[in-house]
């Protein structure tokens, strides 16, 4: 049976070539399809590691009002109870230690804000605004909703200390609508440092690397400040006396109260996760380690968003890659039990005199599928060599555009890896800040450290990107080859059914008797 | 003795016109070690005859032994691989496939590691000639690569329908001499339907088949 199928595959060299050809197409679409299936899981994985979600720590408002509406039934004054009403938040300390669990948090966001008096620098006029600032009001403190002592002040509060702990996790940043408009940006590492608008340095004529001192309207104590940055906002209300830095620096400008001891309030607490997968699992950590903070009427939330609608849209491109594949294999089936059916009815005389020297029609059958088998194994093997190169690229073109956009995004989040600046993908890049001449960075300990940070930001943005690339597997795997075999080898044992019928139907007479 | 028996065989065709009895109650024995002839004009039923005799067709009525073992039993493809093989008129040989490897199938059938070249040798077809593809090789050459075959499957009947029919009168001669040897030497039951005077002057036996009935 193996010597007569060798022979029929080396002898009809023209159907064994066509029947390659047809199989060495279907195999390559086949392999197309599977790898693209393994891109979009690969990517699915990578979408896993890269928008890892997000937990918040908040005001569980729900908890608040329901103690309010206590407090009001047992007889509180409600206009004294709305008027004190304090959002509960998280200690600094706590937020550290909680940002420690590296097996989970990626990276983490907190604020503080505060004001401070210009001193002897002038602000800028922003009547009309509502977040602009009301200069000369004595003891108009902007505090945020963490403060919660009853501090006074004597100073004028004529600006806005907003302290976080990484620019990237500036809400301005994250809109788009604020950019660096002359040297960097500030991290947890550059203390005394701070970012002001391009308004006020051009009013009080400060560029990157000057020194200016402004005074805490509590304690009117003098802090002095280096411009590591200057930033211009596109926001309709921005405030342009507002002075960003990074949350140890802003909290110089607290009241004693409120600094308590370093271990002051933060809000608006994120910790961006390694991979959403364990988000879950990390606020059940949070709030076991953490008891005091459902006390305190906060809540710990997970927020996937980003990577739910991320795996929608790869999930509708393995539905599109599965629809293809079922497509291909149909359409397989149907080529290929036509073109044996023909073959088999060319071959009936060969099968009848076969059937009349005794050869049982299973031996025949046998024949006809080894025959198949082993041109689909010639068609498969090539397809497994230009496949394995057209699969990479079909998969490689859908999963680039991920990549793509994954890296934009990676060079416009100011090394944070947490940090999701807009909503658009294909949104354009804003320029990426210069490094502070050595000059200047001379001026500071902490502006040098600075400047050799931004210096490697390049670089470490453009390896983070490579970095992604290296981590998708986009190529076709020993497992699609072994899908890809299998699939044709089953296409084929489908396609042999109807031939095989036909060849059982067969009677040696007839066919002799019709060829004689 | 090994012997082939035929026991009240009778066989019919049905048409448009009805039922058409083409054997009629046939009773014959055919015996190793000879040949026969079966004549009769055309559609006298000679090749229908030789169909159930080689079990390419299914018996009606009656049956067939081999040795007393019974066609019926033994089964049509059991009995054309183990008892019976067939050189047809238009040699019946795959095209694509040289001289010897025609005569492998018959080899490979058989389960036998024998070199197909000593088979075609006894036909007088040389090595180089069996190595030719089929369409390569005259009518001739072709019934004795035919006979070749018929002779490597090892089967103790050969059934032959007008194995001559093609050939000049040279080539017939010795075609004839090769279905004698294959009786008498190798001790083979031999039956060749022909109208083939010659071949009936050659055979130990000729049997008449008129108006469906064997005599």
């Amino acid at each position: 049976m193996f010597k007569r199928s060798w022979l029929s595959i080396k002898r009809k060299l023209g159907r064994t070539i066509i029947l390659t050809l047809i199989f060495f197409m279907m195999a390559n679409l086949v392999l197309a399809a599977i790898t693209i299936k393994t891109a979009v899981a690969a990517q699915m994985d990578y979408a896993k590691s890269t928008l890892g979600g997000t937990v918040a720590i908040q005001a569980d408002m729900a908890a608040i009002r329901e103690s309010q509406k206590t407090e009001i039934e047992n007889g509180g004054n409600r206009k004294e109870m709305f008027k004190e009403m304090m959002r509960p938040a998280v200690n600094v300390e706590t937020a550290n230690e909680i940002a420690a669990y590296s097996e989970y948090v990626k990276d983490y966001s907190y604020e503080i804000s505060s004001s401070a008096n210009a001193g002897d620098l002038e602000t800028v006029e922003t009547k009309g605004f509502g977040g602009g600032n009301m200069p000369s009001m004595p003891g108009s403190s902007r505090r945020d909703s963490t403060s919660s002592s009853e501090s006074s002040s004597t100073l004028d509060a004529d600006i806005t200390i907003s302290g976080i702990n990484a620019y990237a996790y500036l809400s301005g940043v994250q809109s788009e609508s604020m950019e660096i408009k002359d040297g960097t940006y500030f991290d947890e590492d550059t203390n005394d440092q701070a970012m002001v608008s391009y308004e006020f340095a051009e009013l009080n004529e400060l560029s990157v690397g000057d020194t200016f001192t402004i005074k805490n309207i509590y304690t009117e104590a003098s802090i002095t400040l280096t411009i590591i940055g200057i930033y211009d906002s596109s926001e309709f209300n921005a405030n342009a006396n507002t002075i960003y830095m990074n949350t140890e620096t802003a909290a110089k400008f607290l009241s004693e109260d409120d600094y308590n001891d370093g271990n002051y309030e933060v809000s608006n607490v994120k910790y961006y996760m390694i991979t959403s997968e364990n988000a879950e699992e990390f606020v059940e950590k949070i709030k076991s380690d953490f008891p005091d903070l459902a006390e305190d009427n906060l809540t710990i939330a997970v927020d996937t968003s980003e990577y739910d609608s991320m795996a929608n849209s790869i999930e509708s491109v393995g539905s599109f890659a599965t629809t293809i594949l079922i497509i291909v294999i149909v359409a397989a089936i149907i080529i290929v039990t036509l073109i044996v059916t023909i073959n088999v009815k060319d071959r009936r005389y060969e099968m009848g005199v076969l059937l009349s020297l005794g050869a049982n029609k299973t031996n025949i059958i046998g024949q006809i599928a080894t025959e198949l088998l082993v041109i689909g194994t010639f068609g498969f093997v090539l397809a497994s060599i230009s496949g394995s190169f057209l699969a990479s690229k079909i998969g490689t073109s859908i999963v680039e555009s991920q990549v793509a956009s994954s890296a934009q995004q990676s060079e416009r989040n100011f090394g944070r890896p947490g940090a999701q600046i807009g909503g658009s993908s294909t949104s354009s890049m804003p320029d990426m800040p210069d490094a502070p001449d050595s000059s200047d960075s001379s001026e500071s300990n902490s502006d040098s450290k600075s400047s050799s940070k931004s210096k490697s930001m390049k670089e470490s943005i453009m390896s983070r990107s490579q970095q992604s690339n290296i981590d998708l597997d986009i190529n076709a795997t020993p497992t699609d080859f072994l899908l890809l075999f299998v699939t044709g080898y089953l296409v084929i044992i489908l396609a042999l059914i109807l031939p095989s019928i036909n060849v059982l139907r067969y009677q040696p007479k007839t066919i002799l008797a019709g060829k004689e | 003795m090994n012997t082939l028996k035929v026991e009240h065989v009778s066989y019919s065709y049905k048409n448009a016109a009805g039922e058409q009895e083409v054997l009629k109650d046939i009773n014959a024995e055919f015996k190793a070690g000879k040949m026969y002839a079966i004549v009769g004009e055309s559609g006298s039923g000679k090749t229908t005859f030789l169909s159930l005799l080689s079990a390419l067709d299914k018996l009606q009525d009656g049956d067939i032994y081999y040795n007393s073992k019974s066609l019926r039993k033994i089964g049509g493809s059991e009995f054309r691989l183990k008892y019976v093989n067939i050189v047809f008129q238009s040699y019946n040989l795959i095209k694509y496939m040289t001289a010897r490897e025609n005569v492998q199938i018959a080899i490979d059938f058989d389960n036998r590691k024998v070199n197909p070249n000593t088979y075609l040798k006894q036909v007088g077809i040389s090595e180089e000639e069996g190595g030719r593809l089929i369409g390569k090789l005259s009518g001739g050459q072709q019934q004795r690569v035919a006979i070749a075959r018929a002779i490597a499957s090892n089967s103790p009947i050969i059934v032959a329908d007008e194995p001559t029919g093609n050939l000049d009168e040279e080539t017939e001669e010795k075609i004839i001499d090769l279905f004698k040897n294959l009786a008498h030497e190798q001790k083979k039951i031999v039956i060749i339907v022909t109208h083939s005077k010659q071949v009936a002057n050659h055979a130990d036996k000729v049997l008449h088949l008129r108006h469906g009935k064997l005599s």
